[in-house]
């Protein structure tokens, strides 16, 4: 055990350096003496700030002086209760395999949390919060939308009852909780969008671009799911976990920490919204098919609307898109369609059953039958048939 | 106000302020250069050992990480030979983030409930913002120290109330007119309450010397803006007058990619100017500062660490901490007029450590 450690003593009330010795006397005083200094005391009055890096060591002395110490002096031996926690951290920023042990911890905790805590957290308040709590919300976004962009619709009264019974038998007879509103919108085109607190906003260019109204059920099916699900709170909750997660991170790297935490936020926030998408499918498939109806129209509508979009082609976007790639989507509801044929023998082909004849039998239906190759050959990026609005 | 006459009247005709140029006042000083003795590899250590004890604590250890961070930093710091030193406590730093935590929470679920409750929410912390600020500059100066003296920051409430919130009304009224001048007056605010020792800081930069900075700052974002939307107006017209098609959607990306890019370089020049502008006018008793920021390394160094991070999926986090604080220590100059070994220590006051934590968390620049 060493006794005597030379260090720099401050006295606390003048910014004076002074060069100083402090010594141990029998095992439990000390005496400090240097250039102009002097003093001694019971060891138990002085505190040792942890060990840190290659930063000194200090001492105080409890009236406000202190003695700054080589980082590396070995001063915990007088000591031996002090600051046990840091003394053991302090040991494993020093040791290789606890730093490979801590970057193991970090990383698997960043995927993790990204992929699994976050949405089951954000999820677990999402499904407390009743449905009523977010009317208002909704309200309000409907409203603004309202304002800014969508008009009063244009299709005729009979036709409007028409797809609202459909919608009816889709959401679940007279008591279910949702809303189906009927908007124009030029600038928007065909779409549809599900809105808090359970409103489903369908435009006249969607009506339009549809030509078949097991099509208009398949895609306000996807709108239920929305709905059913919650994903409209589940996804703000998530974004707004991550955001903070992400600020926690990015908080003190300053300056650079926008962009630092804008770009994972994006992406991640973007994979749960696809996976919403992908949930919203299936439950439309699920949906469709209790009520008898082939997943086939699903992949039907998507088709239409791809054609209704010629503007998107597929391009950088395609990467971070909110939505799964169309065709992937396509194929997803082909398939559920041909699980749903081997399941209900008998409503084919009357429910125009997928399959090949179906397909052929479409084509030749349709007057520009060209919509299902140009999807084949160069399928749009994104469908924005289904886009949750939120704020 | 009177000192401040009394020191432009013997100086020479001041050069622009926002350049690097300290002033000259008084007999020739001594120069310290702050120096840091960090190092990248020594920190990740402590980085990634003290968050993977943050995570496997549930967050209870982040007190102690930060305890550790910031006497990593303070410790690192050197001017005249000496370190700085961080005195802060981790137990009403965990009391402090709990706190900010719960807050922040009800913020959250205030926006989902209604936009009035999180209008209500916002207004809230509005009002407690000058507060906040406050709190955070006197509990950070309180617990740092350097030759066994700690800094001070006097707690003004009523005049961190005007400062802070009443002159954001000018600057809505004058259409952000007035905000370099508000800017300046906080920077006052901000210099002239903190003290070390017994010693007040004095600021001298007048708000007029805050305008050139932003005008150019502003100038050259309008000028990027309208020279960025010609040139893809031109393309637009290029690409697709011809056939009609909306342009597709590429082009968003060709705009904004460039208009954040041009933006944080603007952002760069404009943070290192005022930077500079602000040392170079903060006197401590007889003692002044020169700080020598550049725009162009600031950016530099700014944009690695941007693609650092993200790259690194935030490994990269300590280098760039590390970096940032060396460049800026290396560019810091402490000018002393005489000895230095002449402060002397006032009398203590504690300070909760809520408001630090909270100003860290909703992310309020309180930096100088």
């Amino acid at each position: 055990m060493s006794d005597s450690f030379a260090g720099t003593y401050y006295d606390g009330l003048i910014g004076r350096a002074h060069a100083a010795t402090l010594r141990r006397v029998g095992s439990a005083h000390y005496t400090l003496a240097g250039d102009g200094v002097e003093r001694s005391g019971s060891i138990a009055s002085l505190r040792v700030t942890p060990r840190l890096g290659r930063i000194a060591r200090t001492i105080e002395f409890g009236d406000g002086a202190r003695l700054l110490l080589a980082h590396d002096a070995p001063i915990d031996a007088w000591f031996p209760r002090a600051g046990r926690v840091e003394a053991l951290v302090d040991r494993l920023e020093r040791h290789a395999y606890a730093i490979a042990i801590a970057v193991f911890v970090c990383a698997t905790a960043l995927m993790v949390g990204a992929f699994w805590g976050v949405p089951k957290a954000a999820d677990a308040v999402a499904f407390r919060i009743p449905p009523e709590a977010e009317r208002s919300l909704g309200d309000e976004v409907l409203d603004q939308l309202d304002r800014f962009g969508l008009r009063e619709t244009t299709l005729d009264e009979d036709r409007r009852a028409a797809l609202a019974a459909r919608f009816d038998a889709l959401a679940g007879g007279n008591a279910h909780p949702y809303r189906l509103e009927f908007r124009s919108a030029p600038g928007v085109g065909a779409n549809a969008f599900a809105i808090p607190g359970g409103t489903v906003v369908v435009t006249d260019q969607l009506v339009a671009a549809l030509d078949d109204d097991r099509e208009f059920d398949a895609v306000v099916a996807h709108e239920i799911g929305h709905q059913r699900r919650r994903h409209a709170i589940r996804q703000t909750l998530r974004g707004s976990a991550v955001a903070i997660v992400a600020a926690f991170f990015a908080g003190d790297v300053s300056s650079a920490g926008a962009i630092v935490v804008a770009v994972p936020t994006f992406l991640l926030t973007s994979h749960y919204s696809r996976e919403f998408e992908d949930e919203a499918d299936h439950y439309a498939f699920e949906l469709l098919s209790a009520h008898e109806e082939s997943p086939h129209w699903f992949a039907e509508a998507m088709r239409r609307l791809e054609a209704a979009h010629p503007a998107h082609r597929r391009g950088f976007s395609s990467y971070v898109s909110t939505h799964p790639d169309t065709m992937q989507r396509i194929e997803e509801a082909d398939e559920a369609a041909t699980a749903f044929a081997s399941a209900h023998p008998e409503l084919c082909p009357n429910g125009v059953c997928p399959g090949e004849e179906a397909d052929e039998d479409d084509d030749s239906d349709c007057e520009d039958c060209d919509d299902g190759d140009e999807a084949a050959a160069a399928p749009p990026a994104r469908l924005d048939c289904a886009k949750d609005e939120k704020e | 106000m009177d000192d401040l006459t009394a020191v432009e009247a013997t100086s020479p005709p001041p050069p622009p302020a926002w350049q690097t140029v300290p002033q000259h006042v008084g007999p020739a000083r001594t120069e310290h250069r702050f120096e840091f003795t960090g190092d990248a590899r020594e920190y990740f250590r402590i980085w990634v050992v003290n968050l993977a004890l943050g995570i496997v604590t549930l967050g209870i250890f982040s007190a102690w990480a930060k305890v550790r961070s910031e006497r990593y930093f303070h410790g690192n710091t050197r001017v005249a030979g000496d370190p700085f030193e961080y005195l802060a406590k981790p137990w009403p730093i965990l009391k402090g983030r709990l706190i900010a935590v719960a807050l922040f929470a009800v913020y959250i679920l205030a926006a989902q409930l209604s936009w009035k409750l999180q209008v209500g929410t916002a207004l809230l912390i509005a009002v407690a913002t000058p507060w906040l600020i406050v709190r955070g500059c006197a509990f950070r100066a309180r617990y740092s120290a350097w030759r066994g003296i700690n800094f001070r920051f006097e707690p003004n409430y009523g005049r961190a109330y005007v400062v802070y919130l009443l002159l954001g009304i000018p600057v809505v009224l004058s259409l952000g007119l007035m905000y370099p001048y508000v800017k300046a007056i906080q920077k006052k605010f901000f210099v002239e309450h903190h003290r070390y020792g017994g010693v007040p800081f004095a600021f001298r930069a007048t708000a007029g010397q805050f305008y050139p900075p932003y005008l150019i700052a502003w100038g050259v974002t309008v000028a990027i803006v309208f020279a960025l939307s010609f040139m893809l107006g031109m393309l637009a017209v290029l690409v697709a007058g011809t056939s009609g098609d909306a342009p597709p959607e590429w082009f968003m990306y060709a705009y904004l990619v460039p208009f954040y890019g041009s933006y944080f370089a603007v952002w760069a020049f404009l943070a290192a100017a005022l930077a500079n502008l602000a040392w170079n006018h903060t006197d401590l008793g007889p003692h002044g500062f020169r700080s020598t920021l550049k725009g162009k390394t600031l950016l530099w160094i700014y944009v690695g660490n941007t693609v650092a991070i993200l790259v690194s999926a935030g490994f990269m986090i300590p280098w760039a901490k590390i970096r940032l604080a060396r460049y800026r220590a290396e560019n810091l100059v402490l000018l002393a007029a005489g000895e230095l070994d002449d402060f002397r220590a006032e009398s203590r006051a504690d300070v909760d450590a809520t408001a630090a934590e909270m100003d860290g968390l909703f992310d309020i620049d309180i930096g100088l």
